[in-house]
């Protein structure tokens, strides 16, 4: 019996000498690791640039402003800084002053063609106390904590956020955005991606054509 | 005596009018033998790991024939444990992720095997149901109840072994396609062949099934579709009539479409070498390695990337004696380890872990008596990564008397802390952590079973009772210091019940089956856990089948009825102490399958679904996806006997 059980044994430690963790690895692609943000695309006469940031932090409004290629990340109550055109929280959007039209298109190298035949004047921002949301953990305590601020609703159209099932449906609208900025030049926008290529969520994507 | 044979064999007769057109008395007693083999005679071996009859088994064990399987016309495992079994409920957890309760006890108290295998991987505390298929399901086995004795960790609520088909026929193939609502597609493939020392079985299956809204608004609004593949491949060789080998593999895909922009994947590949060798007719080794892994990755299809954020691979060793002595007693000594790997987006920087296994267990079952019979067993486990060591202890016990077959049990089962239950870092949406606990005990089981089975011709009769006294029940809790939930085991609790069975099947080729369980879930207060399980739940199923000289005919209608229930649930998440009593709808379900055999080897399926068109008003996660009536339409064509 003891020579059955130093079999068994010896079976068994041999059996388990080709003990892998990973076969199936080679399937898979590595997320892209991507530490470079701001206007990682520089939009030229014939093809539009790429703006890239990390959104993913409840208290801050990340500022784009076209002019000068430049990003600032601040905290949601912290003053704005003297040039911008719009900003980014999460996946809400507000403006500095300008106006926003949803076209039809849906691709932005036809941004350039686009003219306002109707003469649309578009929508400016409106002052909200419950949509810039900058404490998820209190909603635990069956509230969510808000921050006061302007808010555009057509831009933040960009991504339609359902909450009424969990988890949340996104759907991307898809459309190319113009912004009649308050110096009058002219911008448009297309949301291409809110997911990194990790598939976290809030890492925004943005094609740009500017000026328009 | 005499009498009722002559009866059971006239009606015999009429059933099979071209088998007895001109059949002897002895062929007649031949089929009656066959019928009743059929029915009483079937072997099983959850219960005890070794082949037992299942009259014989002091486990009580639960079986799904392929043939009922057929009847139940279900895809996978959940398809068929709801359709055959009350006291099983699939219901979904947050993102529409499939999750069991059978008889209280949740997916990771149920031990899921494949042909004795375990399977590695799970979501939300539940295996991949879609994973374990039915295209080449010989039988399922369920032995209810705790057998942590035998099957160690996880095995508190009860067993689910699959049970592959073999054939010993020199070929065969049958090649089955299903189409129905929603677009739902199934096709499958199974050839084996017998041929000098080798025999080989292969078996594939592809399901798709569209995604669509619900009628109705609820806690979801639209159900996920997706596909899936799975092929297997199972090859032994007889090298003599003493040794024997057996080699598998597996590979399993699933993609579900739960966004417009991502789509879940998962992927499974499983692969074993098994040795037996016959010592002597009273005894036999075996040894065994099994390789399974199981991973989800995020499909973004923008991008086109396919990027994994889950890794579950286990590495199984095992060993098993049977030795029968005094040519009535069986003694089973045996051992695992394992080496278990997981790495998952749930923990810190998505790091991995490793953990290694070891256990030991023996089994003696006593035939003392030809109507008695006594099994003791125990088992001792090791983990690892807690240091835990547990027992896992077990009585069984039979006592024939005419045609009573009374059961007696008491078994032990744990379910030991997983690695991800121990290490959890996970930020849940930004709205609160959840962390593991590396002190955690196992939960336990004590489960005592007592049941009485009458059996009398082709009828059956089973009533049961059982009583399971849970402690540590592992689950998350709000935890205020830390601001969020943490893994913690919880207080007692008793789930007990009543089990009871009817099943009765006619010479004329009718049958009738009719289960029903009582559960009853007792939570003491102020237990950051309340009872949801439904106290009343019934299967039901009629069938007929007849087979003409170039015709048969198969009809089966299945119901099931589940009551609703009063759940007491917590008003907040972060505080136990208040609580709000929402009520869950009862319903029914109820599946008829009409199979008719037009040609030698061709079946066609015709299958309504939801016969009296169940809308649920509101969607809970716990009542059915179901849009009302469905119609599907199938076709199975074995080839072997179309070509003979």
């Amino acid at each position: 019996m003891n020579k059955l059980i130093l079999i068994t044994l010896s079976g068994v430690a041999a059996m388990l000498l080709p003990s892998c963790n990973d076969v199936l690895g080679d399937l898979y692609d590595e997320p892209v690791a991507t530490s470079e943000y701001g206007f990682v695309e520089v939009c030229t006469e014939s093809k539009p640039g790429l703006i890239y940031i990390n959104a993913t932090d409840y208290t801050t409004w990340t500022y784009i402003d076209f002019e000068n290629r430049r990003i600032d990340s601040l905290y949601v109550n912290d003053p704005a800084p003297s040039d911008w055109s719009f900003a980014v929280h999460r996946y809400d959007t507000k403006t500095n002053n300008a106006k926003v039209i949803a076209t039809t298109l849906t691709d932005i190298n036809e941004a350039r063609a686009w003219t306002d035949a109707g003469n649309v004047e578009g929508a400016g921002d409106i002052w909200t106390t419950d949509k810039i949301v900058t404490d998820m953990s209190t909603m635990m305590d069956g509230y969510l904590s808000y921050a006061d601020s302007y808010y555009n609703p057509v831009l933040s159209g960009w991504l339609n956020v359902d909450t009424s099932t969990m988890p949340p449906e996104y759907t991307m609208s898809d459309k190319v955005y113009i912004l009649l900025l308050q110096d009058g030049k002219r911008a448009a926008v297309k949301l291409a991606d809110f997911m990194n290529s990790a598939g976290i969520k809030a890492y925004m994507s943005i094609q740009y054509v500017y000026p328009l | 005596m005499m009498k009722r044979n002559i009866i059971t064999l006239l009606l015999l007769g009429m059933m099979q009018p071209e088998v007895f057109a001109q059949a002897d008395s002895e062929a007649m007693l031949d089929s009656l033998e066959k019928v009743w083999d059929m029915t009483l005679n079937e072997v099983v071996v959850t219960g005890t790991r070794t082949p037992k009859l299942l009259k014989d088994s002091p486990v009580l064990t639960r079986v799904i024939s392929g043939a009922d399987i057929r009847k139940s016309d279900a895809t996978n495992i959940s398809d068929l444990l709801q359709s055959e079994l009350p006291g099983i409920e699939f219901s979904y957890s947050m993102n529409q992720q499939v999750s069991l309760n059978m008889q209280g006890f949740g997916g990771n108290a149920v031990l899921f095997l494949i042909d004795g295998e375990r399977v590695a991987g799970e979501t939300l505390d539940n295996v991949d149901f879609s994973r374990l298929n039915l295209n080449d399901a010989g039988k399922v086995e369920i032995v209810k109840g705790a057998a942590s004795s035998l099957y160690g960790s996880n095995a508190v609520g009860g067993v689910v072994n699959i049970i592959s088909r073999e054939s010993s026929e020199p070929w065969s193939m049958n090649v089955n396609a299903r189409y129905g609502k929603h677009n739902e597609q199934r096709y499958g493939l199974n050839f084996g062949f017998n041929t000098w020392k080798i025999s080989n079985s292969l078996s594939a299956q592809y399901t798709h099934i569209d995604s669509y809204d619900m009628k109705n608004q609820g806690d979801y609004n639209r159900f996920y579709g997706g596909r899936t593949y799975n092929i297997k491949d199972r090859l032994t060789f007889k090298v003599t009539d003493k040794l024997k080998f057996t080699g598998r593999v597996g590979y399993f895909f699933r993609e579900r479409n739960s966004a417009e922009t991502t789509h879940d994947r998962y992927r499974d590949l499983s692969a074993g070498l098994k040795g037996v060798y016959d010592f002597s007719k009273a005894t036999n080794l075996e040894l065994s390695y099994s390789y399974d892994q199981y991973d989800k990755s995020d499909y973004m299809i923008a991008n086109r990337l396919d990027v994994r954020d889950y890794s579950n691979a286990q590495n199984i060793g095992k060993a098993v004696l049977n030795h029968t002595f005094a040519d009535k007693h069986i003694l089973t000594v045996g051992g695992d380890v394992m080496r278990d790997y997981l790495m998952t987006y749930q923990f810190a920087d998505n790091g991995n872990k490793k953990q290694i296994t070891a256990d030991g267990f023996a089994q003696i079952d006593l035939n003392f008596h030809k109507n008695l019979n006594l099994i003791l067993g125990g088992r001792y486990d090791y983990f690892s990564e807690s240091d835990m060591k547990h027992f896992s202890p077990r009585v069984n016990a039979m006592y024939k008397f005419n045609r009573f077959s009374f059961r007696g049990s008491y078994a032990g089962g744990f379910r030991a802390p997983t690695l991800k239950e121990m290490y959890m870092d996970f930020d849940m949406a930004g709205i609160f952590m959840i962390y593991g606990n590396k002190d955690l005990k196992p939960e336990s089981s004590n489960n005592f079973q007592l049941s009485a089975e009458y059996t009398r011709g082709l009828f059956n009769a089973t009533l049961g009772g059982f009583c399971n006294l849970v402690d540590n029940r592992i689950t998350t809790v709000w935890n205020k210091a830390m601001n969020g939930m943490v893994y913690t085991n919880i207080g007692k609790m008793t789930i007990s019940g009543l089990d009871a069975n009817v099943s009765w099947k006619s010479t004329l080729g009718f049958g009738a089956r009719a289960s029903y369980v009582y559960t009853h879930e007792h939570v003491r207060k102020g237990e950051p856990y309340t009872a949801s399980t439904r106290p009343h739940t019934a299967t039901v199923r009629l069938d007929y089948a007849k087979n003409w000289k170039n015709y048969g005919l198969m009809v089966a209608l299945n119901g099931r009825v589940l009551s609703k229930v009063a759940v007491d649930e917590f008003v907040s998440a972060s505080s136990y102490d208040e609580t709000v009593r929402v009520e869950y709808p009862a319903y029914t379900m109820w599946k008829l399958n009409i199979t008719q055999s037009i040609w030698k080897g061709i079946d066609v399926i015709a299958t309504i679904d939801n016969l009296f068109n169940y809308v649920p008003k509101y969607n809970y996660s716990s009542t059915p996806s179901t849009t009302g009536i469905s119609f599907a339409i199938g076709l199975s064509l074995d080839i072997d006997k179309m070509v003979k």
